[in-house]
């Protein structure tokens, strides 16, 4: 029987190109992981919680004007601004390249929020609340946060972990794209991806369909690369477990025709 | 010297700060080494009395000998160890309908409950809190399949590890000196090799 922990370094790449905004990534993570429902109120306050959201942009002016779309989800970066400002080891960095939030020992002190260059915390600043129709679709596999402490994505840790013990522990195989695409054990917002623009998979397993592009990122400087691979916000050396791929420009915009 | 007439408020205050700080450190020795907390030891009453005694009790003592996962099905299974539905307990008690007036009374309750359409409500006796999320599956497999002595328990004695020995209790309670703390958990992670990485069980 395997009780040996295999090493896994997680990642994601999401094609920007691919994605058309629909938001069904949004809907399947606010689902999978309890987070608590958004009001237009909290959105016009700003403490609306999205562990992945999309960010949207307009290009051009009208008639000729071009959205832009892009999820944005926490990087777990593998040198996380967050994590060394908190006081209480709430956060930290585990063996397989996630960023960890433990609830249990989050105090509250909102440091790794302030440090955060993508925006990607949130603070339960309220007790969360679920509408009684919802309260049987609460996952039993996470925790629900309650007030005052921290939360943000977790590449679905309860997945993965039922992942490890189906396949790894049970079945003593190794999990790889296509066991985790076929038990449905990736990300809720992988899964749900209509057009596949999300990509999830180990970065350590020498078939990925992710390893190419993490392995041009992390050896190419970003004007050398052969892959259309980029990391948001990769000057801040932040080392990000999250790659996106540019949009591929078919018709672009004529000069004078955008903001630029 | 006017310092007389200062030390009786001064003493009362005295008193009042150590009463209060007396009162700080009985609530929390008691919070801390109590598990769940203010509940060491307690078995709650519960809707229908049920002798493990009677149903796991070994045969030589009267018992039937039923196994754990007979009717705790999901333990070898998944994360819950779950409680039977009424259902299964008719699996016998259609037949079995007692030899004691005691037995009679509280196996009544059973059928009435299967014919109403009503789950027993169960107390619970054992809790670990939300944040934390216990696979019984993983430990059972880890201490019956494994590859030495140790690791090669029957079932029975793999529970009775943390739940004590419930074959022998007519009233479900925790194991004496048992606690589900975190400490206990890493201690044992620690013994076997186990990861003792947060996200193990805080998910």
């Amino acid at each position: 029987m395997a009780t040996e922990r295999i090493d896994h370094k997680w990642g994601m790449v999401i094609d920007v190109d691919r994605c058309t905004g629909c938001q069904a990534c949004v809907v399947a993570c606010q689902a999978e992981n309890n987070v608590p429902m958004n009001t237009p109120d909290r959105f016009l306050e700003r403490r609306a919680y999205e562990w992945i959201r999309i960010e949207r942009y307009w290009e051009g002016e009208f008639p000729k004007v071009k959205a832009r779309f892009i999820p944005i989800l926490c990087q777990h970066c593998g040198n996380a601004p967050c994590e060394p400002v908190c006081p209480v080891y709430a956060t930290y960095h585990n063996d397989q390249g996630l960023n960890v939030q433990v609830y249990n020992r989050c105090v509250g002190t909102r440091y790794c929020i302030n440090n955060c260059p993508y925006q990607v915390r949130f603070f339960n600043w309220w007790e969360p609340q679920w509408p009684n129709t919802l309260q049987n679709q609460l996952n039993p596999d996470v925790t629900v946060r309650s007030r005052g402490i921290m939360e943000k994505c977790t590449f679905c840790i309860q997945r993965l972990r039922r992942a490890e013990l189906a396949l790894e522990r049970q079945e003593g195989g190794r999990i790889n794209d296509q066991n985790l695409a076929e038990r449905n054990l990736a990300p809720a917002c992988v899964a749900a991806c209509p057009t596949s623009a999300l990509m999830f998979g180990d970065q350590n397993d020498p078939n990925s369909k992710i390893r190419p592009y993490f392995e041009d990122a992390n050896t190419h400087s970003e004007r050398e690369r052969k892959t259309r691979g980029y990391r948001l916000l990769e000057e801040m050396g932040t080392g990000a477990n999250v790659i996106y791929l540019k949009k591929v420009e078919q018709y672009p915009l004529k000069q004078g025709e955008s903001h630029g | 010297m006017k310092l007389g007439r200062n030390m009786v408020p001064l003493a009362l205050v005295g008193l009042g700060t150590s009463l209060i700080l007396l009162v700080v450190v009985v609530v929390v020795g008691i919070a801390w080494y109590s598990n769940p907390p203010f509940g060491l030891g307690d078995a709650p009453p519960q809707p229908i009395a049920f002798p493990h005694t009677v149903h796991a009790g070994a045969p030589e003592q009267g018992g039937q000998g039923i196994q754990c996962e007979f009717c705790h099905r999901n333990v070898t299974k998944g994360a819950a160890a779950t409680v039977p539905a009424v259902e299964q307990c008719l699996f016998c008690h259609q037949q079995v309908t007692g030899t004691t007036e005691t037995a009679r009374v509280e196996i009544a309750k059973v059928k009435a409950s299967f014919e109403n359409n009503t789950p027993i409500q169960w107390e619970r006796v054992h809790r670990v809190p939300d944040h934390v999320r216990f696979v019984h599956e993983a430990h059972i497999r880890f201490f019956t399949e494994g590859e030495t002595p140790e690791t090669q328990l029957p079932v029975s004695q793999v529970c009775s590890v943390c739940h004590g020995d419930v074959a022998g209790m007519t009233v479900v309670a925790p194991k004496p000196g048992q606690s589900l703390k975190m400490g206990t958990c890493l201690d044992c992670h620690r013994q076997n090799n186990i990861p003792t990485d947060c996200t193990v069980c805080h998910q």
